[in-house]
């Protein structure tokens, strides 16, 4: 019954992306910090390249209000949660490993749906169901299993923030085309940003449907698979 | 001494249950700072859509789910939310009566419908149509009444129009009792 033990010395079970192995003898682990921040945004992008936590990623790009609200909601969580359940990483038994998990990032996302609704109410209406859904965003029960329950504190929170700025800067992208294209303007925390002429009277409508969701995520994973490709990843 | 702790098979348990313990007391620490401003904060947003539709609206009650109007001291009319559910989910309509249960105004108050197509149920071109009416004369113009649906947004129109006359049915029928 030697969890602990066996924990740290045994390989990655199920990890769901490709990770890069430990390098043991990484002597900076400050040039680890900014590694694993890194990857996050390129290598192993949740959006495109992971494909994670693609349901609210569909349903909120139609603006990049959402998107920006959403995405500082994932990151406030993941940081929280990648944290703590990196601190406790040595006491938690390894049975009962994902309820810890689940009560942890439900904490963190319980709190944050109670500070929208009091200090940002537009924005938990138009979050809606989304913002207690990142209770079971895989992103963060991902990275909870995969990274911060193996690794220290510190570099916890640097993957917590690469990949929280990853699907920050995916949804960014996503719903500035999606806003654009179906609405012919730009808002931004309701100021007008600006209008394109022709597109503003007659927008395509379609992009702000989920089917064009689907378009605008297939198209930007392509370029991204492109990129790797060139890279000869 | 530790491993002993970590190898005992209550520990799990154990374990478990203090984290939940944890998360409640920081959950209910939390909730007590915010509840208080959501609840002030819900009542100026009622207090705000009602003086759109009862301008001269000095003060109102709460009265099993209706909302009675007062204009210096006298009744001025009443107002009620109803529930639609929508194309994209539920939709909160908010509907002001005069004193003869005629339609003062209609307010969308939340609605998660597809942008730019069933979400023009908010634009007062659509809601304006309301006033005036009478129970009777709400549904659709293709089903005989006098409301206008929004091109390309049949459901949305329809679940709002829906929505108001089967509460206001609903709602007259208790208010004449």
């Amino acid at each position: 019954m030697n969890d602990h033990k066996d924990r740290s010395n045994s390989k990655q079970p199920q990890s769901c992306h490709p990770q890069k192995q430990h390098v043991k003898d990484d002597k900076k682990s400050g040039s680890r910090f900014w590694k694993e921040l890194a990857k996050g945004i390129v290598i192993s992008n949740p959006v495109f390249i992971l494909v994670l936590g693609l349901c609210p990623t569909l349903a909120i790009t139609s603006s990049i209000t959402n998107a920006l609200g959403m995405s500082a909601g994932v990151i406030f969580v993941l940081l929280c949660s990648n944290i703590m359940i990196s601190s406790i990483r040595k006491a938690t038994p390894l049975m009962v490993r994902i309820p810890v998990f689940i009560v942890v990032i439900a904490t963190f996302v319980t709190i944050l749906s109670l500070v929208f609704e009091a200090y940002l109410p537009p924005l938990h209406k138009s979050l809606g169901i989304y913002l207690p859904l990142i209770v079971v965003n895989c992103i963060n029960l991902g990275r909870a299993e995969a990274f911060a329950s193996k690794n220290s504190v510190v570099l916890s929170a640097a993957d917590a923030l690469g990949i929280g700025l990853g699907f920050t800067i995916a949804l960014i992208i996503i719903s500035f085309l999606r806003e654009i294209l179906g609405t012919g303007s730009l808002e931004i925390f309701e100021r007008q940003l600006f209008k394109l002429p022709g597109l503003f009277t007659h927008p395509l409508i379609f992009f702000i449907s989920p089917p064009g969701a689907f378009l605008v995520i297939g198209t930007m994973m392509a370029l991204f698979r492109l990129i790797g490709v060139i890279r000869g990843e | 001494m530790r491993n002993k702790i970590l190898s005992n098979k209550a520990y799990p348990v154990v374990f478990l249950a203090v984290i939940v313990i944890v998360s409640v007391v920081l959950l209910i620490a939390v909730n007590g700072i915010t509840s208080s401003i959501v609840e002030s904060r819900k009542r100026e947003e009622i207090k705000g859509i009602l003086e759109n539709i009862f301008p001269e609206m000095s003060q109102y009650e709460l009265e099993d789910e209706v909302y009675i109007i007062y204009e210096d001291g006298e009744r001025a009319g009443y107002a009620f939310i109803a529930r639609g559910s929508g194309y994209g989910g539920d939709i909160d309509i908010l509907v002001g009566l005069d004193n003869g249960f005629g339609i003062k105004g209609v307010s969308i108050l939340s609605q998660t419908e597809t942008p730019g197509v069933g979400s023009r149920i908010t634009e007062s071109l659509f809601t304006d149509q309301f006033k005036g009416l009478s129970a009777s004369d709400i549904a659709l113009k293709s089903e005989g009444g006098k409301i206008d649906a929004i091109t390309g947004a049949t459901i949305s129109s329809r679940a709002v129009v829906d929505a108001i006359q089967k509460k206001m049915v609903e709602i007259i029928d208790t208010l004449e009792k």
